[in-house]
């Protein structure tokens, strides 16, 4: 199965896509675009299963935060750099179910880390952070994500991965280790 | 190639499309550069070269802002791909949109603790091996 992962379009086809949870299927099929074209709320990223061209198999979403320096409790801001922490929030992650188990989310998530990269290179972020889904949370560890502390009793846990270990990873892959 | 010219009907005005002179000063490597690729490439104008080198920057420029990465590859199969911050600065990926999100101040101590570390986490596996995938 050959693979393109871009940016998402108008036209293509997010009818028929079904990850399981109705809330990621419901973002996409009807804010992902109009979020991106018209409210710059969030970039999304699809796969696009080459052997059926336009048909989306599986999804992301990105956009640029940053913490305010101000909004950290006074006690916990040593070491920290005296600006607002920018990041780059990885707000939605879905698989079609029947693409699921085929190594797509670990495709997209490469991506994610890539686009990652080049965004702390060109204008600066420091960590990802996404809300894991308390189901995907042992997913998300495997690639070193950390939970976050104190998020509020729900549905997810919010996340934490540093740039540098990215970065590390690319290091360690051009070793060959 | 063969050239077309269209003929405009008799008393219509002829209109000549202006040629736009373009001069630019060389520093003595830059100068060398462009010499040895224009013999390299069997050009013998520099409004050959400029030409050529502007169809080949203008189909980077096209493909970065439709968000395509540019990347060579060897017969081995090893990619590079191009990184050219000018390039960047109309790639679409970075033109992500800025949002709000809402802490609790215990994600925030939390958060702290986790981005004022001075050595990240050592990467795991599964990240190495996306980032070499």
């Amino acid at each position: 199965m050959a693979i393109v992962i871009r940016r998402l379009e108008e036209r293509d086809a997010v009818e028929s896509f079904d990850c399981g949870d109705e809330s990621l299927n419901r973002y996409l099929k009807r804010h992902a675009w109009v979020n991106q074209a018209k409210s710059s709320i969030g970039v999304t990223y699809v796969a696009i299963d080459e052997s059926a061209p336009g048909s989306v198999i599986g999804y992301f979403t990105l956009a640029m935060a940053s913490v305010p320096r101000d909004s950290f409790p006074r006690k916990a801001v040593r070491g920290l750099p005296p600006y607002d922490l920018p990041l780059v929030l990885l707000a939605r992650l879905a698989v079609d179910h029947r693409f699921a188990r085929r190594g797509l989310g670990h495709a997209l998530i490469s991506e994610v880390f890539r686009i990652s990269l080049r965004s702390a290179a060109e204008i600066g972020s420091r960590f990802i952070v996404t809300d894991a889904c308390r189901d995907r949370i042992g997913w998300y560890a495997r690639y070193g994500f950390e939970p976050i502390e104190g998020s509020a009793e729900g549905a997810t846990t919010r996340m934490f991965l540093d740039i540098r270990t990215i970065r590390a990873a690319v290091e360690a892959g051009k070793g060959g280790s | 190639m063969a050239l077309k010219h269209r003929t405009k009907p008799s008393g219509a005005p002829v209109r000549r499309l202006r040629k736009t002179k373009f001069q630019a000063d060389l520093a003595p490597a830059d100068d060398r550069l462009v010499r040895a690729l224009k013999e390299e490439l069997q050009l013998s104008s520099n409004s050959d070269f400029l030409s050529d080198a502007l169809t080949l920057f203008h189909w980077a420029v096209s493909e970065r802002k439709l968000g395509h990465r540019i990347i060579s590859e060897n017969p081995r199969g090893d990619r590079m791909v191009l990184f050219f911050p000018r390039l960047e600065r109309v790639a679409p990926d970075l033109s992500l949109p800025r949002v709000e999100i809402q802490w609790t101040e215990r994600e925030l101590e939390s958060l702290a603790e986790l981005a004022s570390r001075p050595n990240a986490n050592p990467p795991t596996e599964v990240l190495v091996r996306a980032m070499r995938d």
